[in-house]
Formats: structure tokens, C-alpha cells, sequence
């Protein structure tokens, strides 16, 4: 086997055309998701079976299915039906990018909704009851004591999750998409050099997880700035 | 004892020079794969069908010998010609270097093709009335093939304005053309006719424009391999090649199948 070091090199310039989608699917989805999963939350901390039950039913279908079978049903499914096709929904589904920010946001609204729970679960009780002595109500309570703490509790979790969206953006090229991997399979094809090239999108994806790990490392310890450090 | 010798050398020399070819059986035993539907395959009755068939059986009249079937999955297709289980292969097999290195092939008898297929109300505009290309007509036009196929060459470089979308798989080509989410799909018109074109979903949609026979891109085509050094037999196919040809029965085994030729439209030779 003959292994080109300069065509890893070579090919990351190429790669980089389609990193505007990766991205762009990336920051769509997680940000659309975490809306989700915030309505998500509220309807399960809600207590009304009305507002529960959907919650987890939704969260439920996307956390016990696969995200490529969800692409597929979205993209390759939905048209199917006559109604899709006429609806207004069909220039967002007509498109590829359309389908994937759809199946990524629904999905990252599942998972982070089950990490921001975790979050609030894991909020001392003592918290709570001091507040009310205090005479907060309760959205109050949520919103001053509950949100910071809860947000501090899940960020190294939600880091997690939003590093899985990163990669779960690749299967954006099995539905046409030209995001770096959807690049990286076509030069492929034409190359016939596989190893090279997807180590040349390895190597990308890597610097990008290294800037987000970096990136929520930070935030965590600003949130975490009034915590007593352990020694 | 010697006499006896002498007279087997000369039968045998006969045998070979005469122009009759592999005159001593009379017979030409051809490989093919039997299950590769609609070029050989078995009817509800067992019989062999199909344009390779038809191509193989054209030849055998030709050269005045029978023909005899074969059948031998692809991946052994050419080791079992190499060891002499028969002397022909008419089994769809497209002309390549690669190939040509192990055995000989005679002149095309089904040509490498790739066509468009778009909706018949939209009329798409990709050809002027002369046949060449029009570069304007692929304007803001959405064309769905397969990733880095030679549809995928062909494409950037004879009409660079198309917005072209790569696909995997086949099926999923069809699918979006019928969703709208492509306008048009280059393809092979043989395998688009047999499962989408001739079928109920394939009914709005229709080929545009002319078979693009260009072989710096499509290949030669497909073509009778037999072993290497057989020189005067295959001469005398690729002259049976030229009659069916150009005698219109080539067009009459494909129109069995397709409503349309799949043959050369000139006999070539190859080089």
C-alpha cells in the first residue's frame, strides 16, 4: 500500500469548502434544539400528564432511533406523502440542508432535554425551601435559583452532546449534502485514496472538537466562579 | 505406427488452418451468466433470452457453427474462458484495459451510454437541434447522478453551469427526481428504463435529448471476449459484428427489450 502524506495535506484546502455547512448545520441544529429542549423541560417538570406525556413520548422516538434512520424517514419518507409535498413545509423539506437541520434540531432537543432534567434534578431541595422562606414565588425560584445552578450542573454534559452534533453532521452527506464528509467521499471516489482523505476529515474534525472542548472548558469555569473549590 | 502419426499431424494442421476457425468441434461454447436480465437470462420455460443471446447465436450463424451455453457466475468469468471451459464471452461485459490485459475483445455490440431523464412538462433544453450541447438550457437546472461516475466527468465538463447533485445509491436518484427535488437525472438509459421509466412511477417523466455516445468518457462499450492469440476467429466476429449491425438485426434484438437501440450507431472497429 503506497500512503501519500501530501495528499492529507493537499486535500484539506478542498475539505475546508465544505466546512460552511458543517458548521452552519451545527450552530442551526444545536441552537433550534436547545429551544426544544427547553419547552421539552418545562412540559416534563410541568406535572400535568397532559403536558408530560407527550414530552416523553417525543423524547422517547428521537433518543431510541437512530439519527441516520431519522434523516432517512425525513428526507426519503415525508415526500412520500401527497399532503408533504403541497404543504408549506415543502421548500424547507425540499431541500437537503432543510431535512438535516430537522432531524439534527429534534434530535438534539431530545437528548439536551433529558441533560437540562439532569441539571435541574441535581439542585438542592435546601435551595428551594430557602427560597420560599424567603417569599419567592415559584417562577421566580425557577428562573433566579434553579436556571444558574441547573445550567452549571449540565454543561459538561451538554459539552458532550454538542461535540456528538459535530459529528453526527456527517450523515448529512448521505443525503447529497457537500458537508466536509459529503467532500471528503467525493474526492475519495475520485482518488481511490480513501485512507488519506479521511484522515485529512479526521484531522479537521479534530481541531474543531479541540476549540469546542476549549471553548466549554472556559464557560464551565466562569459558571462555576462563585463554587468553593474543593482541595 | 508413423504413418498413423504423420496422418494425425496433417489432420490436425488441416483442422487448424482451415478458415472455419475451431472448425473441429463445430461447435462454439459460450460463457454468460444466465441470470442478468433482459441481456441473458432464463425464461419461464427455461430457455436462455436476451440481447447477449440473440448477439451470440447472430454470431454462430454467422461463422456457420453451433453455439453452446455456458453458464458462470461473473466473478469467474474470465479465469473459466482462461481454462478453456468455453471459448467465448458474450455476458455484458464492457470493454476496459484492464480486462484487455487477461483477454481479447471484438468491436462493441452494445454501446456505454448516459442520457438524461427529466419531467415531461418541463421541457429541458439541454440540446440544440443540431445535438450539441446548450449550455444555457442546464442554467439554475438541478442535475441528480451518482458521485463520481463518469455521468459525474461527462457533466463538468461539457455543461460546467449545471448545479449537479451526488447521490449514492440509484434508487434514491429516482426517488428525488420524482419528488422534485432534482430537475433532471443523467444516467444509464438501459437500467432507467427497466426500473423507473417502463414502471407506473416513471410515468410523468421522460429521456432528454440524444444518447451521449462519447467514448473518452462512457468507455467503448461492450464486447465478445475470447482468449488472446485467436486472431483470425476474431476477425471473422468482429465481421459477423459489423453484418448484424448494419443489417438492422441488432436494433431488432434490442427493441425485444427497450424502446430504443443500444448498438453503436456506427460500426466502429476498434483499433
Amino acid at each position: 500500500m503506497t500512503f501519500d502524506v501530501f495528499l492529507i495535506l493537499n486535500s484539506i484546502p478542498t475539505m475546508i469548502e465544505g466546512l460552511g455547512i458543517t458548521l452552519k448545520l451545527l450552530f442551526l441544529s444545536t441552537v433550534i434544539g436547545l429551544a426544544l429542549a427547553v419547552v421539552t423541560l418545562l412540559m416534563r417538570l410541568s406535572g400535568h400528564w397532559l403536558l408530560t406525556w407527550p414530552a416523553m413520548f417525543y423524547i422517547y422516538i428521537f433518543r431510541g432511533t437512530p439519527i441516520l434512520v431519522q434523516i432517512f424517514i425525513i428526507y426519503h419518507g415525508l415526500p412520500q406523502f401527497e399532503f408533504i409535498r403541497e404543504g408549506v413545509l415543502w421548500p424547507l423539506l425540499r431541500e437537503p440542508f432543510g431535512c438535516c437541520v430537522v432531524a439534527l434540531s429534534l434530535n438534539a432537543g431530545a437528548y439536551v432535554s433529558e441533560i437540562l432534567r439532569g441539571g435541574v434534578l441535581g439542585v438542592d431541595r435546601g435551595l428551594h425551601e430557602a427560597g420560599k422562606a424567603l417569599g419567592l414565588s415559584t417562577p421566580h425560584r425557577f428562573i433566579y435559583i434553579t436556571t444558574p445552578i441547573a445550567v452549571r450542573l449540565a454543561i459538561p454534559a451538554y459539552s458532550n452532546d454538542f461535540i456528538s452534533m459535530l459529528k453526527a453532521t456527517a450523515l448529512a452527506s448521505t443525503v447529497t449534502l457537500m458537508d466536509m464528509t459529503g467532500v471528503a467521499r467525493t474526492i475519495v471516489a475520485k482518488t481511490f485514496a480513501p485512507y488519506e482523505i479521511f484522515i485529512a476529515a479526521a484531522i479537521v474534525y479534530l481541531c474543531f472538537t479541540w476549540t469546542f472542548q476549549r471553548g466549554f472548558g472556559l464557560l464551565e469555569r466562569y459558571m462555576s466562579r462563585y463554587v468553593k473549590k474543593d482541595a | 505406427m508413423r504413418r498413423l502419426l504423420a496422418l494425425a499431424t496433417v489432420a490436425f494442421a488441416v483442422a487448424t488452418v482451415t478458415p472455419q476457425g475451431p472448425a473441429a468441434a463445430e461447435t462454439l461454447r459460450v460463457g454468460t451468466e444466465c441470470t442478468y436480465h433482459p441481456f441473458n437470462f432464463r425464461d419461464e420455460n427455461g430457455e436462455l433470452q436476451g440481447y447477449d443471446i440473440d448477439v451470440a447465436k447472430a454470431i454462430g450463424d454467422h461463422l456457420g457453427v453451433e453455439i453452446e451455453f455456458h453458464c458462470q457466475k461473473w466473478d469467474g468469468m474470465i479465469p473459466a474462458l482462461l481454462a478453456n471451459k468455453f471459448d467465448l464471452i458474450v455476458a455484458s461485459m464492457s470493454i476496459t484495459d484492464q480486462r484487455k490485459q487477461k483477454i481479447d475483445f471484438s468491436d462493441p455490440y452494445r454501446v456505454s451510454i448516459g442520457q438524461f431523464i427529466g419531467a415531461k412538462e418541463k421541457d429541458l433544453m439541454f440540446f440544440n437541434e443540431d445535438g450539441s450541447v446548450n449550455e444555457a438550457g442546464f442554467e439554475g437546472v438541478k442535475i441528480g447522478l451518482q458521485r463520481a461516475t463518469t455521468y459525474d466527468n461527462w457533466i463538468q465538463a461539457r455543461a460546467p453551469n449545471a448545479e449537479v447533485v451526488r447521490y449514492d445509491a440509484i434508487e434514491a436518484l429516482y426517488l428525488d427526481l420524482q419528488n422534485g427535488r432534482v430537475d433532471a437525472i443523467m444516467t444509464n438509459p438501459m437500467k432507467a428504463y427497466l426500473k423507473f421509466l417502463s414502471q407506473p412511477e416513471g410515468a410523468g417523466f421522460e429521456v432528454v435529448g440524444p444518447q451521449i455516445e462519447e467514448t473518452e468518457f462512457f468507455g467503448i462499450g461492450v464486447g465478445v471476449g475470447l482468449r488472446k492469440g485467436n486472431d483470425e476467429l476474431l476477425s471473422r466476429i468482429n465481421e459477423g459484428i459489423r453484418q448484424v449491425t448494419e443489417d438492422g438485426s441488432l436494433e431488432v434484438f434490442a427493441r425485444k427489450h427497450f424502446p430504443f437501440t443500444i448498438h453503436p450507431q456506427k460500426w466502429q472497429g476498434t483499433e
